[in-house]
C-alpha cells in the first residue's frame, strides 16, 4: 500500500513537467491557431482571442490552464469550438483503446505460442521458421505493412474494406497491422524467456517427477518464462498508443492518434494538451499495473 | 521463409485474378456495384471546422452546409447560375440597389415551425454582429451598413441593410450595385439559421439532435474526425424529387486512402483535391475520371517591403524568367493548366489583359535595369512553401530556372502550414508560393485581395489606381464598363509582378458510373439535392456519359 501511495504520489511531479513543458512547446511553435488562407477579419479574431484569453500574459494564461486542468476541464477546442476537449478525448480514446487492446490481445495470442513452440523446438525447423516470421514482423514497418494489406486483401481480393471504422469486418486490416510488430517482440521474449527457464533445474526436477511434457513447459516453465513479457507490456502499450497514429492515418480510423496530429498542425492548444494529458495519464497507469502484475506472478520481486 | 513468399506470391495471383462478380470492369477503376441502400457516400476531406453556416469558412464546412440548408437562391448544378432556393422569385431596381425576394409558400424548419422573412433577418444580422466572430462576415459587406456593424462602429445591428417587409417577404437594401450578388445569396454564409434552436442550445445547437435545417437533408450521426451521416428531410418544400435517402459525408485526410475506397466501392464520389497528384496520369484511361476548369490559380506572392523586391524591375525579371508550360505541363504532366494571369479563364463577357509569357531575355534586360546585370550583386534570398511534395517540386523547378537563366542565389524554405501562414501574414519572407481560389463567378473574387491593406494582400504592394478601379467597378450597373474597369486593374497588376502567376488549377475527380446528377463546376461546388443512384446505369450508359462529358 506503501508503495502504491508513493507511486501515486510521484504521478503529479511527472504530470506537471509534462504539461508545462507541452504548454510551452505549443505557445512557442509559430502561428496561432486562428490562420486560415484566406483572412480573418479584425472584428472576428478580436472576438476569438478574448474568449480564449490569449490577450492575456502567458504566465496567466499558464496559470489559468492548470486550474483547468486540475479541475479537470480543459474547454472548448480552438478549432471545433462547439465541442469540448474533454467529449474529444473520450471519443477518440474509446475507437483507440479497442484498436490498441485488440492489437495487444492478437500479440499476446499470437506471438507466446509462436514463442514456446520456437523454445521447444530449438535450433530445428519450426524455431527457424518462427523466428523468421517475427523477424518479418519487426522489420517492416506498420506504414507499409498497412497498404500492402490493403492492396491485396481489399483491393484485389474484395474481401475487407480498405479503412473506415465500419463494423467488425474493418477492424482486421488495421488490428492485424498494428499488431504485426508486437507478435514479433512477444514470440521472442518468449522464447527467449523459455530458453533460459527450460535449463534450470527445477524443470530437471518437474521432468524427473514423470510429469508431462506439456506440464512441464505449460504449468512451470511459462510462467517465469513470460516475466520477461510482462516487463514489456509497459513499453508495448506506449507503443502500441504512438504507433497507432500511422495505422489510423492509413485506415482512416478515428482515434486519440490521428487527433493529436491535426491538433498539433491546427495549434488546437486545449486539443494538444488534453490528449498530452490523457497520454500521460494513461501510460503511467500501464506502467504501474505492470510492476504489480510483476510482484503477483515473480516472488522474488518485492515492491517497495 | 520459402513457405511465405509463396503464400504471398499466390494471394497476389489470386488477387489479380479473383473479383465480385459483376463489380468489375476494365474500364472503370474498380468496384461498380452500386450500394445497398440509395445513400450517397463521398470523402468531404478535411472534418469542418463548424457546420453552423453563419460561422463557416472554408469548402469541407460549405460542402455540409449545402446539404443541410437552402438559401434564398440555389446554384444551378452545373452552370452555377442562381436558381430559385427558398424563395420562388426576386426583383432588382433598377439602380441595382434594392432587392425583394418572395419566400415560397409553406416553408417549413425540420422541427415543423414555420421559416420566414425574419429567419433571414436574425442569420444576417448575427453574421455581421462582432459579437459572433464569424470568419466569413466579409461576405455580407455589399449590403448597406455591413462593414460599419462588422467595425464597431455602430452597435445597432438592426441597421444591416435587410428588413422583412412581411412572413414572406424580404427586402435587401446594398451598399453598392454588386453585380454578383445573386451568386452570394445561395453562398453557406447567407444561409438563413433557426433563431428558436439557436437561443436554446447555444454554442451547441449544431449536434445531431439540437440541429434545426432547411434544407433537403438533415443530420443523424456527427463522429468527429470520422463521418457525418444525413438523411432526407420530409419538411423540405421539394422533398418529393430528392431521391437520395442520405448522404455520407466522411472526413479521411489521406488521399491514398480515399482513393483505395473509391476502388472498393466504399465511396462513390471522391471529389477534386483528394487524389494524389501522381496517380492522375494513371487514373485518366478510366471513364469514371472526370476533370475541368477550377477557378484556383497557383502563384508566388512577392514580399514588396523587403529590397531588392521593392524594385518593379526586379519582380518583372522574376515573373518573366519562369517558364510555365515546363511546370504545368512536363512536371505536372498536364494536370493543371498553364496560366499567366491572375483571374483565371471563363467568366463570361470579361475579356482578360494579355499573359505573362516566359522570355528569359527580356527577363535579364529588367534585371540589369534594376542593377544586377547577370545577377552579379543579387541577395541571396528565399522561396518560401508550406510543407508538401507538390509545393516542393514546383518551387523547385522554379528555383532552377531563376538561377539558370538569372543567376541569382534563390535557396528554398519549407514549413508547416501554421508557420508558413504566420510568415506570410507578417511579410516574413521574400517570395511565397501562394494559391486563391474563386468565391462566386465573378474576376472581381481574385483581385479584391491586391487592394491596398487587404488583409488577403500579402505583399506589402499599393497602387491608388488599381484601388480606384476596383472602387469604380463595384459602383458600376453597366456590365460592359465594369468589366473592362476591371480588366485594366488586373493589367496593372500584372504589371507590377506582385503575383507571379504559374497555373490554373484543374478539378481531378472520380465519380462511379450509377452516380447521376452530378455535374463537374468552375467553382468545384455541387447542389447534391437531386442527385440519384442509377442501378440500371448499364442500360442507362449513353446518357449517363453525356453528363459526364463537359
Amino acid at each position: 500500500v506503501t508503495f502504491l501511495l508513493r507511486r501515486l504520489l510521484l504521478f503529479v511531479p511527472t504530470l506537471w513537467a509534462i504539461l508545462t513543458l507541452s504548454f510551452l512547446l505549443v505557445h512557442a511553435a509559430r502561428g496561432g491557431p486562428f490562420q486560415s488562407e484566406k483572412e480573418i477579419p479584425a472584428s472576428a479574431r478580436a472576438q476569438l482571442v478574448r474568449t480564449y484569453g490569449l490577450d492575456r500574459p502567458l504566465l496567466e494564461q499558464y496559470g489559468r490552464f492548470m486550474a483547468n486542468t486540475v479541475r479537470g476541464d480543459l474547454g472548448p477546442s480552438y478549432k471545433y469550438p462547439q465541442r469540448q476537449v474533454r467529449d474529444l478525448v473520450s471519443e477518440g480514446f474509446r475507437v483507440s483503446a479497442e484498436l490498441g487492446g485488440l492489437a495487444l490481445l492478437l500479440a499476446l495470442l499470437v506471438g507466446i505460442p509462436l514463442g514456446t513452440l520456437a523454445a521447444t523446438r530449438h535450433g530445428r525447423f519450426g524455431d527457424h521458421a518462427a523466428m523468421a516470421f517475427a523477424l518479418a514482423g519487426v522489420a517492416i514497418p506498420n506504414f507499409v505493412l498497412g497498404p500492402v494489406l490493403v492492396l491485396v486483401f481489399s483491393l484485389g481480393l474484395y474481401w475487407l474494406p480498405p479503412a473506415l471504422w465500419n463494423g467488425p469486418a474493418s477492424r482486421v486490416l488495421p488490428v492485424l497491422t498494428l499488431a504485426a510488430a508486437y507478435v514479433a517482440y512477444v514470440a521472442r521474449l518468449t522464447r527467449a524467456g523459455m530458453l533460459e527457464v527450460l535449463g534450470q533445474d527445477f524443470i530437471r526436477t518437474a521432468r524427473a517427477k514423470g510429469l508431462s511434457e506439456r506440464v512441464v513447459i505449460g504449468r512451470h516453465a511459462l510462467r517465469l518464462a513470460l516475466l520477461p513479457v510482462l516487463s514489456y507490456l509497459g513499453p508495448a502499450a506506449a507503443g502500441i498508443v504512438t504507433g497507432s497514429v500511422a495505422v489510423e492515418t492509413v485506415f482512416a480510423v478515428p482515434g486519440l492518434g490521428r487527433q493529436l496530429v491535426h491538433a498539433a498542425f491546427d495549434r488546437d492548444y486545449t486539443l494538444v494538451l488534453g490528449v498530452v494529458l490523457f497520454y500521460a495519464v494513461a501510460l503511467m497507469v500501464l506502467n504501474l499495473a505492470v510492476d504489480l502484475l510483476h510482484a503477483r506472478l515473480d516472488p522474488r520481486v518485492e515492491l517497495r | 521463409v520459402r513457405f511465405l513468399a509463396q503464400v504471398a506470391i499466390g494471394l497476389l495471383l489470386v488477387s489479380c485474378a479473383r473479383a465480385p462478380v459483376g463489380a468489375r470492369d476494365a474500364r472503370w477503376f474498380g468496384s461498380v456495384a452500386p450500394p445497398r441502400h440509395d445513400v450517397l457516400r463521398f470523402n468531404n476531406g478535411a472534418e469542418p471546422e463548424t457546420i453552423d453556416p453563419g460561422l463557416m469558412s472554408g469548402e469541407p464546412d460549405g460542402r455540409i452546409a449545402r446539404i443541410l440548408f437552402e438559401g434564398l437562391t440555389v446554384a444551378d448544378p452545373q452552370t452555377l447560375e442562381p436558381r430559385p432556393g427558398q424563395a420562388y422569385r426576386w426583383e432588382a431596381s433598377a439602380d441595382g440597389l434594392t432587392y425583394t425576394f418572395h419566400l415560397r409558400p409553406g416553408l417549413a424548419w425540420s422541427d415543423g415551425s414555420r421559416l420566414t422573412a425574419g429567419d433571414f433577418v436574425y442569420a444576417w444580422r448575427r453574421v455581421v454582429d462582432p459579437k459572433s466572430g464569424s470568419r466569413s462576415a466579409g461576405m455580407l459587406d455589399p449590403l448597406a451598413n455591413a462593414e460599419a456593424i462588422n467595425q464597431g462602429q455602430t452597435a445597432d445591428v438592426t441597421r444591416l441593410g435587410v428588413r422583412a417587409a412581411d412572413d414572406s417577404t424580404l427586402v435587401v437594401t446594398l451598399a453598392r450595385p454588386t453585380a454578383y450578388f445573386l451568386f452570394l445569396t445561395g453562398h453557406y454564409t447567407l444561409l438563413p439559421v433557426p433563431r428558436r434552436a439557436i437561443e436554446r442550445w447555444g454554442a451547441t445547437w449544431t449536434a445531431p439532435g439540437h440541429l434545426v435545417v432547411n434544407g433537403p437533408f438533415t443530420l443523424v450521426r456527427h463522429v468527429l474526425d470520422d463521418r457525418i451521416e444525413t438523411a432526407r428531410n420530409e419538411r423540405y418544400w421539394d422533398a418529393a424529387n430528392v431521391r437520395l435517402d442520405g448522404i455520407v459525408a466522411y472526413a479521411i485526410d489521406d488521399l491514398s486512402t480515399s482513393t483505395n475506397l473509391y476502388k472498393a466501392g466504399e465511396l462513390d464520389w471522391n471529389p477534386s483535391g483528394e487524389i494524389p497528384s501522381p496517380w492522375i496520369p494513371y487514373l485518366r484511361g478510366y471513364a469514371d475520371y472526370r476533370s475541368g476548369e477550377y477557378q484556383a490559380t497557383y502563384f508566388l506572392s512577392v514580399n514588396t517591403t523587403r529590397p531588392p523586391f521593392g524594385d518593379v524591375h526586379v519582380r518583372r525579371a522574376l515573373d518573366l524568367a519562369i517558364d510555365r508550360d515546363a511546370i504545368a505541363n512536363d512536371l505536372l504532366k498536364r494536370t493543371r493548366r498553364p496560366w499567366g494571369r491572375i483571374a483565371p479563364s471563363g467568366y463570361p463577357g470579361y475579356d482578360p489583359p494579355p499573359e505573362v509569357r516566359f522570355d528569359p531575355d527580356s527577363a535579364r534586360r529588367e534585371l540589369a535595369r534594376a542593377g544586377f546585370p547577370g545577377g552579379r550583386g543579387f541577395p541571396r534570398f528565399t522561396l518560401l512553401l508550406n510543407t508538401s511534395e507538390d509545393h516542393r517540386r514546383i518551387c523547385e523547378a522554379v528555383q532552377a530556372m531563376w538561377r539558370r537563366e538569372l543567376h541569382v542565389p534563390v535557396e528554398l524554405q519549407n514549413q508547416e502550414f501554421a508557420s508558413y501562414m504566420d510568415a506570410t501574414t507578417h511579410l516574413r519572407y521574400d517570395v511565397a508560393r501562394r494559391s486563391w481560389i474563386g468565391d462566386y463567378l465573378d474576376p472581381a473574387t481574385f483581385l479584391e485581395p491586391l487592394r491596398s491593406g487587404d488583409g488577403n494582400n500579402r505583399t506589402g504592394w499599393s497602387d491608388p489606381r488599381y484601388d480606384e478601379l476596383l472602387a469604380s467597378a463595384a459602383n458600376e450597373v453597366e456590365r460592359t464598363k465594369r468589366m473592362a474597369m476591371l480588366r485594366e486593374a488586373e493589367r496593372r497588376a500584372l504589371d507590377a509582378a506582385v503575383f507571379l502567376p504559374i497555373y490554373h488549377y484543374r478539378t481531378h475527380e472520380l465519380v462511379k458510373p450509377y452516380v447521376r446528377g452530378l455535374y463537374h463546376t468552375a467553382l468545384d461546388v455541387h447542389t447534391l439535392t437531386r442527385v440519384w443512384l442509377d442501378r440500371d446505369w448499364r442500360q442507362h450508359e449513353p446518357l449517363a456519359a453525356e453528363e459526364r462529358r463537359r
